[in-house]
């Protein structure tokens, strides 16, 4: 999987050269997790939403999505010269997942908490149509401050909803600053065991160790999370574990040539 | 239709849910600890199986009802609508940007729920449903017309907003005409001097003032709008023409609501005289509905008193 994150990372610090505008940091710490869902192949790109006993991403943080572009075109699905277009008027690549947005299975999320209500009747509504497709669902942290999120998992567990995988890209930073500092987290793994889910932990840029939880979390008979600790920026010292969103064009330049 | 009368507007709103999952596989019911006050509990006794609380969790009610419909479900949400637009923003977001088959269901709109006051009376929802791209929106005067418009929704292809009441109507639709149409007005009094249109539970209050005013000597048409939105325009013009004089009348707010719709829609082609009955500020609690009603100034002899002003500035 190697070569895969790399050569992802790279496209990421690409569109950040020209694309001011996007959240790079957020996109550097969920890369490993989606390598681990598209890199096996539990989501793929160009499934129709509708074919029976496919899987879904949920990328409940959306404003990480660049990281989707990446993937997809480190697999061969997206072009450099598109990418290079990211976040401009008539581009098709846009800032948050969007209606129109190519390779995203479940669009409009962007404003937190939403993907995870989404994600949850999602699963809610394969099961009820008996499918044994699996809802992959991926948050930030930030985005659990929302009372909207726990309502949601509270349904997850009360529904017993073991075809929703949700990860957790515990970055530790968001909008004013380190998360624990904006507002306590409390006991995560607490909080969501006490509700009945399953609660793994992993190093969330480890791509193996996710991918091992996965395959833990998908023999189970009740919702799992996986709390992947990850690092916001990570691959680019100058904004790793900060809020800064921006780089210089040499600079982007730079890592975006950089070998794999 | 019959029974439908000696129903309540939630007691139909419950029948119709349960009539359409019968009709159709494929509609599913989410509450948030609201299947009980909003008898979507007659869905819940014949499709068990397809109806989900989420207890009282509004975000995520409208949100899983997304999800829902990502799966390919029709879901009907249904809580008060004083509380449903705490999920606005979900509305926004997470149903019209992709223009889902939500339905999401306000009940206890209006002054239905005069028991518990200003805190759950909304006099908003119309407005703020209104102002998204994809929604329709209808507001059904009685229970006949709450049982037809949520049987209708059904074939509605994007998101729908359905103002209902509680227990207060005046049956008047039954008899009025026989198929719901979603963005058809309907005229329940003919009359040439002055056009009153309604929306929601103050029809019968409009059709009192029309005789009213026949009784002093002015003809004045009522027609109702069960459909806020698509407006039913051809029927505006018809009658703001053949009238010259418009009064609308709801139980909503004066701003941003049915008459701003229509308001919207004479200015902008051939202005008449208007203007606009409604609250502008938030209830109280009261014994019952027409208590307030009363209290608030939406009455027959106030419609009818504005309407005989209309008719002399015309």
């Amino acid at each position: 999987m190697a070569p895969l994150t790399c050569k992802a990372r790279r496209y990421i610090l690409l569109m950040a050269a020209y694309d001011p505008g996007m959240h790079l940091g957020s996109s550097l710490s969920v890369l490993e997790i989606l390598a681990a869902l598209y890199g096996t192949g539990r989501v793929k790109f160009n499934v129709a939403n509708g074919v029976k006993n496919r899987n879904y991403l949920v990328l409940s943080k959306g404003h990480a999505v660049h990281a989707i572009y990446a993937i997809a075109a480190a697999m061969g699905h997206l072009t450099i010269d598109e990418l290079r277009e990211t976040g401009s008027l008539g581009s098709r690549l846009q800032n948050h997942p969007e209606v129109d947005t190519p390779y995203v299975d479940v669009p409009n999320s962007g404003s937190l908490g939403q993907g995870i209500s989404l994600a949850v009747g999602l699963a809610l509504g394969l099961r009820l149509r008996g499918e044994e497709g699996r809802v992959y669902l991926v948050t930030g942290d930030g985005e659990l401050d929302e009372g909207q999120s726990w309502e949601s998992f509270a349904v997850a567990a009360h529904y017993g909803l073991n075809n929703l995988v949700t990860i957790v890209d515990l970055n530790d930073v968001q909008l004013d600053g380190h998360s624990h500092e904006v507002l306590k987290k409390g006991d995560l793994a607490g909080r969501f065991k006490s509700l009945g889910f399953e609660v793994l932990q992993v190093d969330g840029h480890d791509v193996g160790e996710v991918v091992e939880a996965l395959e833990k979390a998908e023999k189970s008979d009740r919702p799992v999370v996986i709390l992947a600790k990850t690092v916001r920026g990570r691959g680019v010292p100058s904004i790793e574990d900060t809020a800064k969103q921006r780089l210089p064009r040499d600079e982007a330049l730079s890592y975006a040539n950089g070998p794999c | 239709m019959l029974d439908i009368q000696s129903l309540t507007p939630r007691e139909a709103l419950g029948r119709a849910l349960a009539d359409l999952g019968d009709l159709r596989e494929d509609v599913v019911v989410v509450v948030a600890d609201t299947g009980e006050t909003t008898r979507a509990k007659f869905f819940a006794e014949r499709h068990p199986g397809r109806f989900f609380n989420v207890g009282i969790a509004e975000q995520a009610m409208v949100g899983i009802a997304a999800g829902l419909a990502l799966a390919g479900f029709m879901p009907y949400a249904l809580t008060f609508a004083a509380f449903l637009t705490r999920a606005w923003e979900q509305a926004r977001n997470s149903v019209d940007r992709m223009a889902l088959p939500v339905r999401l269901v306000g009940t206890h709109a209006g002054f239905a729920d005069a028991y518990d006051g200003p805190s759950h009376q909304a006099l908003e929802d119309i407005a703020l449903f209104r102002v998204l791209p994809n929604f329709t929106v209808l507001a059904p005067a009685d229970s006949c017309e709450v049982y037809r418009a949520v049987l209708a929704s059904a074939a509605v292809k994007g998101p729908v907003y359905i103002r209902v009441g509680r227990d207060f109507h005046i049956p008047t639709t039954c008899e009025l005409y026989g198929r719901f149409e979603v963005g058809k007005a309907y005229v329940a009094v003919e009359g040439g001097d002055v056009a009153i249109f309604t929306t929601g539970v103050v029809l019968p209050f409009a059709v009192e003032a029309a005789q009213i005013l026949r009784d002093r000597g002015i003809s004045a048409a009522v027609v109702h709008f069960p459909t806020v939105k698509p407006l039913d325009y051809a029927t505006v013009e018809k009658y703001a023409q053949a009238t010259g004089a418009v009064l609308t009348v709801e139980e909503h707010m004066v701003h941003g609501g049915f008459g701003s719709a229509v308001a919207e829609y004479i200015v902008q082609t051939r202005p008449v005289k208007m203007a606009i009955m409604g609250l502008k500020s938030y209830g109280r609690t009261a014994k019952s509905p027409a208590e307030l009603y009363t209290y608030f100034g939406l009455t027959p002899e106030n419609i009818a008193a504005r309407a005989e002003e209309l008719v002399k500035l015309r």
